[in-house]
């Protein structure tokens, strides 16, 4: 069991899936973060868009997910 | 092999490096400044600073051995086995980290179970940092020496004298901004190698094709998931459990080398954003530390040992200038983990063992200089002990081995501390205690329990689980703390809770 052969019988193929999965729900998890928790610290008037961390974060994993669909 | 223009880069890199951190001694007058920074720096400069300390000079010959070995499967330690972790703790545990005006992690583990997890998760990072000091030392010394021909302890003596100048006087300040130039001067350097690598094979396309040309045993080198089944010490099993849900956030959200960066952040959203910014910047890593590795195979098929790769490839590639400049970037590597070392160390013992059990309630001034003695003290240390890593040459393995045998049971209550406010003081000390010693066990033993080679990856997912199950069964059987007591330390748990 320590060794996961139980899940020795799941293709590489599946299994990416697997990490497609988890980058999606990473994704949504961003995505629902209320607005005015990301901007914490940062004055109503001084606020751009271009400071929305959810933008960043969603953009680094949209990369990752290239990344692990390429290879 | 270094030629009189590259002893000139050289020399000017560490002259100018050695100006620069000691500029930032003049914006240092309490202990907050010298560990925090003044909780005054910028995103992109924590940012820049968390991922060239992440990467050390022995890191980019030993990931391009890896590459050599195995393919690009060992990217997925800067991919996946870091960027959700760093999102993570850029949403979630950073802010409270900042918020609580914390200055260790530990610290953290002190308030939100109690003293003595507080003191074992920061006696086992100090010793961790001190020993591993001597140890980097000497095997990128060595390193260094068998790449260029400069002297052992010449590197030694200029690495200590450099950053122990810097780091005494300037503390985290100088420490992140010097980080910010070495992680030009690496990723300059680094670039440069991987453009004229893919200039001299004929780019991509034909790295692939000759690489595929070699053999089936080469099928798998461009595939990132490995499967579950293999050898090697990456199947995506390891992988997803033992390093994408355990090793990377223990890292990340644990380790004070990481963590104290962003707590030097000016306000909440720059400590969030300098974790989001580093992990578009640690997306970049495995471009500079892969390709080297996979060209390689093309001009030298049949290296013995992978982790000559990288050496073969400056000598073969690079042209005299650029060849002091790629051995600057080896340096920046090795004193951007030995700054980090020295100033997390003496930030841990000040706050979590000097101040609590050796002088409580001295003047600011007094922890100001045991902060800076202790990093004097650390360096003298590391330099002493570094000749001991000769005698012992598989120390440097086993010491990250060691530093796998408490990632996992240390994320485990980190979790619960966050995410349960019924997580018990005695809950997180049994798990902490008892997922250590099982990962010992599990490394005692791992011959006889593992299939796969060099099994950190299952001790630390399984060790994590056992520490997650017990915290959570002691923690039934033993009384909770008050909404009062917890406030500003769980998710969503505020005093008002209480009434």
């Amino acid at each position: 069991m320590l060794n996961f052969d139980w899940l020795a019988g799941v293709s590489v193929e599946s299994a990416k899936w697997f990490f497609y999965g988890l980058f999606i729900l990473i994704g949504l998890l961003i995505i629902i973060i209320p607005n005015e928790y990301i901007f914490e610290g940062i004055e109503v008037e001084n606020r751009h868009w271009w400071m929305n961390l959810k933008i960043w974060a969603l953009a680094v994993m949209a990369v990752l997910y290239y990344t692990y669909y390429l290879f | 092999m270094l030629a009189g223009i590259d002893y000139f880069v050289v020399i000017a890199y560490l002259i100018g490096i050695l100006l620069l951190g000691y500029y930032f001694k003049r914006f240092v007058d309490t202990s907050e400044d010298y560990f925090l920074g003044g909780r005054s720096l910028p995103f992109w400069a924590i940012g820049m600073s968390i991922v060239v300390s992440d990467i050390g000079a022995l890191d980019f010959v030993g990931v391009s051995g890896q590459a050599y070995r195995y393919g690009i499967s060992v990217g997925n330690f800067d991919w996946i086995g870091s960027v959700p972790a760093m999102l993570l703790a850029a949403f979630i545990f950073i802010p409270y980290f900042w918020k609580g005006g914390m200055y260790t992690i530990p610290e953290y583990l002190g308030r939100r179970y109690n003293k003595y997890v507080r003191t074992a998760a920061s006696v086992t990072w100090i010793v961790f940092f001190a020993v591993d000091l001597g140890v980097l030392f000497w095997a990128s010394a060595v390193l260094l020496n068998v790449l260029m021909g400069w002297p052992i302890w010449l590197s030694i003596f200029v690495t200590a004298a450099v950053v122990g100048l810097y780091t005494y006087f300037g503390g985290i300040t100088a420490v992140v901004m010097t980080d910010v130039v070495q992680l030009i001067i690496m990723f300059v350097g680094g670039f440069t190698l991987v453009f004229l690598s893919f200039y001299y094979i004929g780019g991509w396309d034909a790295l692939v094709e000759k690489i595929y040309a070699l053999g089936p045993e080469y099928a798998r080198h461009f595939d990132l998931i490995q499967p579950s089944t293999s050898n090697t010490p990456f199947p995506w099993t390891g992988i997803l459990f033992g390093l994408t849900f355990v090793m990377a956030n223990a890292y990340m959200i644990g380790n004070q080398a990481i963590v104290q960066r962003c707590l030097t952040a000016k306000n909440e959203w720059h400590a969030k954003a300098s974790m989001i910014f580093a992990s578009g910047l640690k997306m970049l890593i495995p471009l500079l530390v892969l390709f080297p590795g996979l060209v390689a195979i093309i001009l030298f098929p049949d290296l013995k040992d992978g982790d000559q790769a990288l050496p073969m490839m400056i000598k073969k590639i690079l042209p005299p200038g650029l060849i002091g400049l790629m051995f600057s970037a080896f340096f920046a590597g090795l004193m951007s983990s030995v700054d980090s070392m020295l100033n997390s160390t003496a930030t841990l013992f000040t706050k979590d063992i000097y101040q609590p059990f050796i002088k409580k309630n001295a003047e600011d001034k007094h922890y100001l200089l045991v902060g800076k003695l202790t990093t004097l003290a650390l360096l003298v240390i590391g330099v002493a002990t570094a000749p001991i890593s000769s005698l012992y040459p598989g120390i440097y393995v086993a010491i990250q081995t060691f530093l796998s045998f408490f990632q996992g049971p240390l994320f485990a209550i980190l979790l619960l501390g966050i995410f349960w406010k019924r997580a018990t003081q005695w809950g997180g000390l049994s798990g902490l205690v008892i997922g250590i010693a099982f990962a010992f066990y599990l490394n005692l033993f791992s011959e006889s329990i593992f299939t796969i080679e060099d099994p950190f990856l299952y001790v630390s997912w399984w060790s994590f689980v056992l520490a997650f199950i017990v915290t959570i069964v002691v923690t039934f059987f033993t009384e909770p703390y008050s909404a009062e007591k917890l406030d500003g330390l769980v998710y969503k748990v505020h005093k008002a809770d209480s009434k």
